[in-house]
């Protein structure tokens, strides 16, 4: 069965490269424009992982992490963060918050594709 | 001595009034001007990358198409090895220059956030130069006092500003290439 992963980016063209580089590797992408939008779509079906961008409009990556984490059904769902942010403050937090990965933009498919394959195969 | 003193007090007043409308009003015109130029360069921005994408994806599209076809060719027929090996190598080529313009493609989101962060930095700038304006109000006093009075308002909206900006600005993107980032599982 195809795996499922939910893309949360604010920017239309982010969304865009990481569906095609996902989709091309095999996998269902959802694509959601920012962290209420993951969250809501994340609520309609479970996904088999996330990954989402920190900055933006409204609800925030970090955000989004802390109250997936708080459902059931996400306790355990990889969730990596895609973000420019790359200090080791902010991905403490992201760690704290549930993260299970950082990926600093701007990102290559195919090391894209082989860490989302490495936890979910 | 009041009578030196009130001249030269009414000209400093007049003085500072004016030069603080000024600095007001010019500031607030050129940031306008370079608040709507990264507008319209966002915009811009926003509509080439969209192109870019559309036409990328058309082109991706084609290629597999094409591929398909010289699939076909190749299983029909009999293929030198040497064609064969180079349509193999044509492939890994074309995967490669695919890769390469999905990670440049992701410009746009990094110099959209710098945009976002440079226009909430020139409102930051605006709300300061609007606080310098007196609203070309003459001070009624000659004496000093009324002058320090109306200065220790300016500098309280000023200092309002730097609190209502504080935090609301986004973090900066320290990228300085479009080599991918790195990648870090916990």
């Amino acid at each position: 069965m195809m795996k499922t992963i939910l893309a949360v980016d604010d920017s239309g063209s982010l969304r865009q490269m990481l569906s095609f580089s996902l989709k091309a590797a095999g996998y269902g992408v959802i694509e959601a424009v920012d962290g209420q939008d993951g969250l809501n779509k994340a609520k309609l079906q479970t996904v088999d992982l996330v990954l989402t961008d920190q900055n933006m409009p409204g609800m925030d990556g970090l955000t989004l992490i802390k109250a997936l984490r708080a459902l059931k059904n996400y306790k355990d769902v990889p969730i990596l963060m895609l973000t420019t942010e790359s200090g080791d403050d902010i991905k403490a937090m992201g760690r704290a918050a549930g993260a299970n990965g950082w990926l600093v933009k701007p990102f290559d498919p195919a090391r894209l594709t082989e860490v989302v394959k490495k936890l979910i195969g | 001595m009041a009578t030196n003193d009130t001249p030269a007090s009414e000209l400093l007043n007049v003085q500072v009034v004016h030069l603080l409308s000024g600095v007001s009003a010019h500031g607030d015109q050129h940031l306008a001007e370079v608040e709507r130029d990264l507008v319209q360069m966002d915009v811009l921005l926003d509509e080439a990358i969209k192109k870019l994408c559309a036409s990328f994806m058309a082109i991706h599209h084609a290629v597999d198409q094409q591929q398909e076809t010289l699939d076909g060719l190749l299983a029909d027929g009999m293929p030198s090895p040497a064609s064969a090996a180079r349509f193999e190598a044509l492939r890994d080529e074309i995967k490669q220059h695919v890769a390469a313009a999905v990670t440049g493609l992701q410009f746009q989101d990094m110099t959209s956030q710098l945009i976002g962060r440079m226009v909430q930095h020139l409102a930051g700038l605006r709300d300061v130069f609007g606080a310098l304006d007196t609203n070309g109000s003459v001070l009624p006093e000659s004496k000093k006092e009324v002058l320090l009075e109306t200065l220790s308002h300016i500098s309280d909206r000023v200092g309002a500003c730097r609190t209502e900006r504080a935090g609301g600005v986004r973090s900066t993107v320290n990228q300085r290439h479009m080599d991918s980032g790195d990648i870090e599982l916990f």
